[in-house]
């Protein structure tokens, strides 16, 4: 009970000093009994002031936390933002997949032709050139949605950024549902990599060399 | 050894483009007959009813990846000993040795080159 105060605790200790436990009275427990609840509500109107000073400053919290989401957009990030990146990436592997298809048509369609007649052949190549020249403008194109795309990406991170920062957030495991541990389980049993960034992975003349 | 450019050649890959740009080189090297498949087990069928002289296949596929197919074929008594090159875009070393340690001919990291590809099927036939 460390809130009763001095004299409270002073009243009780004197009583059990006097040693009456063969003698006591009904007006000795009922004395004993109104201390000890004078004690109780000084500890519980000491502890009420500090639970309600605590669920305060959790709902303070709590209402910071709730401004920091406001912040994320989430609504927006889920509904347009990440939808709208998703559409570019999509229409990015749509434009080179064309421009490669109309590439290699022209290249098999030299590589198939008779060049018996000289002139019919060069006009040949130079029609095939130009549709060459008209399917490398997908790269500008392309260029100008990743930059879109890299746009998107840079404003998640800045948002999640300043949320983590507010919420100064610990890094915990990862959560991952069953089908993406499978999937991590399956890349790492059979060395599923990917592409290695430049630099990072080993070079055909080292290869060569295992083989040697 | 020379290689024979009439034998078939089996080419695995999941994306149509890098089956046609494979189909496309080893016609320019002199090659005929080629057959492709989208991944391991897709081959793996074509394989044991078709004896090709040449497998080069991707790593990275679904369901059958590249590195089952090369397990599988050399496990299996009948396929064993067809000339298996890997043409994949998994550079770390450890894809490598893995590759080599259960059984590739050789190794071809993306991209690649027309000049590259004949030096590796080159290679293959003449420690053949």
């Amino acid at each position: 009970m460390p809130n009763a105060s001095a004299e409270q605790l002073n009243h009780i200790l004197a009583f059990l000093r006097q040693k009456r436990s063969a003698d006591v009275t009904f007006s000795d427990v009922a004395g004993l009994a109104e201390i000890a609840v004078q004690s109780l509500q000084s500890f519980f109107t000491q502890l009420d002031a500090s639970v309600y000073r605590e669920l305060r400053d959790i709902a303070a919290y709590i209402e910071a936390m709730k401004q920091e989401i406001a912040a994320l957009q989430v609504n927006e990030l889920k509904d347009n933002r990440i939808p709208a990146a998703g559409h570019e990436l999509g229409a990015i592997v749509k434009a080179t997949e064309q421009a490669t298809n109309d590439i290699m048509q022209c290249a098999e369609e030299l590589m198939e032709a008779d060049a018996k007649d000289p002139a019919a052949y060069k006009a040949l190549v130079d029609a095939k050139m130009l549709v060459i020249f008209e399917a490398c403008s997908f790269q500008d194109l392309t260029g100008q949605r990743i930059a879109k795309v890299v746009e998107t990406l840079e404003h998640i991170e800045s948002r999640v950024a300043r949320f983590a920062t507010a919420v100064r957030v610990e890094e915990a495991a990862v959560l991952m549902s069953e089908r993406e541990i499978a999937e991590v389980e399956r890349k790492r049993r059979l060395l599923l990599h990917g592409p290695q960034a430049e630099g990072k992975g080993i070079g055909q003349n080292d290869i060569d060399q295992l083989f040697a | 050894m020379a290689v024979d450019l009439t034998m078939p050649v089996l080419v695995v890959d999941d994306y149509n483009t890098m089956i046609r740009i494979l189909r496309n080189l080893l016609k320019q090297l002199g090659f005929d007959d080629i057959d492709d498949a989208a991944d391991g087990s897709a081959a793996l069928s074509k394989m044991r009813e078709k004896r090709y002289g040449l497998v080069i296949s991707d790593w990275n596929m679904e369901p059958m990846t590249g590195y089952e197919l090369l397990k599988e074929v050399r496990s299996d008594p009948n396929l064993s000993r067809t000339p298996f090159i890997m043409v994949t875009a998994e550079s770390k070393t450890e894809n490598v040795i893995a590759a080599k340690k259960a059984g590739v001919n050789n190794y071809i990291v993306k991209p690649f080159n027309a000049q590259t590809l004949k030096s590796k099927i080159e290679a293959v036939f003449a420690d053949g």
